[in-house]
């Protein structure tokens, strides 16, 4: 079976995660390794979840810890006496 | 002599009989991991609660944990839970179409798209500056359909394996797949969009 790249694209994840077929596989690195478009596609699907898990990378402000402490002595003072 | 860290099950169980000091030692643990995945999932806004409710509800339910998952995987399902009820009691503004970004062929199932402009989404740490790259970012998974956004998150920000991610959310892996596969070509889409080429 020959692919194009919107077929190739539509089955990517499931490449990646290896769960297709061994000739599916095949015929997928056939093409794309003779498609300067898809390697370029496939490089920038790669790097689409790196890009904005470092970009969504929120760290804890220092109040909402002490929030977070303040609230829990206070609930679990009374979940203890409940 | 250095002292090993107890195991979270080790800090559970003292917990779970009253050790107060080994449920604060539970909560620095997992108190950044939880914020980041609320802040996620819900928004800066809301994750401070999502926070409080986390823990309190895996305080009450310390005794319940019975070990047949890690402790971690446990928490983060009560966190991933508490987010996900947090979300549906608030008020989110209308979820856009995104498929202007989906990658778009010709009649023979070509990318209309050149190599070089398709390449390009693969740079926009380096060529977008910081600050734009953060709003953005967090602006266009805030309009993910949820079910996108949250396989998303879940699989590819805080890198969950499949299997996990389809147990929290209650679908099939194979579901999860697709939920991620469409969600990356939306973001992939939008990245170059934001540096002015085709999808």
């Amino acid at each position: 079976m020959t692919y194009t790249c919107a077929s190739g694209v539509e089955l990517l994840m499931e490449y990646l995660e290896g769960v297709l077929p061994a000739e599916v596989n095949a015929a997928l690195e056939e093409h794309v390794a003779g498609c300067a478009r898809c390697t370029a596609f496939v490089a920038s699907y790669q790097a689409t979840p790196r890009i904005l898990r470092d970009a969504t990378m929120a760290e804890l402000p220092a109040d909402i810890e002490t929030s977070l402490q303040a609230f829990l002595r206070t609930h679990t003072r009374a979940f203890k006496k409940s | 002599m250095v002292v090993p860290e107890p195991t979270d099950e080790t800090l559970a169980a003292r917990a779970a009989a009253g050790d107060d000091s080994a449920f604060e030692a539970i909560v620095r643990r997992y108190q950044a991991r939880v914020f980041r995945l609320a802040s996620r999932l819900t928004s800066d806004a809301d994750a401070p609660d999502v926070l409080q409710e986390t823990f309190l509800h895996v305080y009450r339910h310390l005794s319940s944990f019975r070990g047949e998952s890690q402790f971690g995987t446990w928490l983060y399902r009560i966190a991933t839970n508490a987010a996900l009820m947090h979300r549906r009691g608030t008020k989110r503004r209308a979820v856009e179409s995104l498929d202007e970004y989906l990658p778009r062929f010709d009649a023979d199932g070509v990318h209309a798209a050149t190599p070089a402009e398709l390449q390009v989404a693969s740079h926009a740490d380096e060529l977008l500056d910081r600050k734009t790259l953060v709003e953005r970012a967090r602006d266009v998974i805030e309009r993910l359909p949820d079910h996108y956004r949250d396989a998303f998150v879940l699989r590819d920000l805080e890198e969950m394996p499949t299997a996990a991610v389809a147990q929290a959310l209650g679908i099939e892996p194979a579901a999860v797949r697709q939920r991620v596969h469409r969600a990356r070509l939306m973001l992939r889409g939008y990245l170059s969009d934001l540096l002015g080429v085709k999808p």
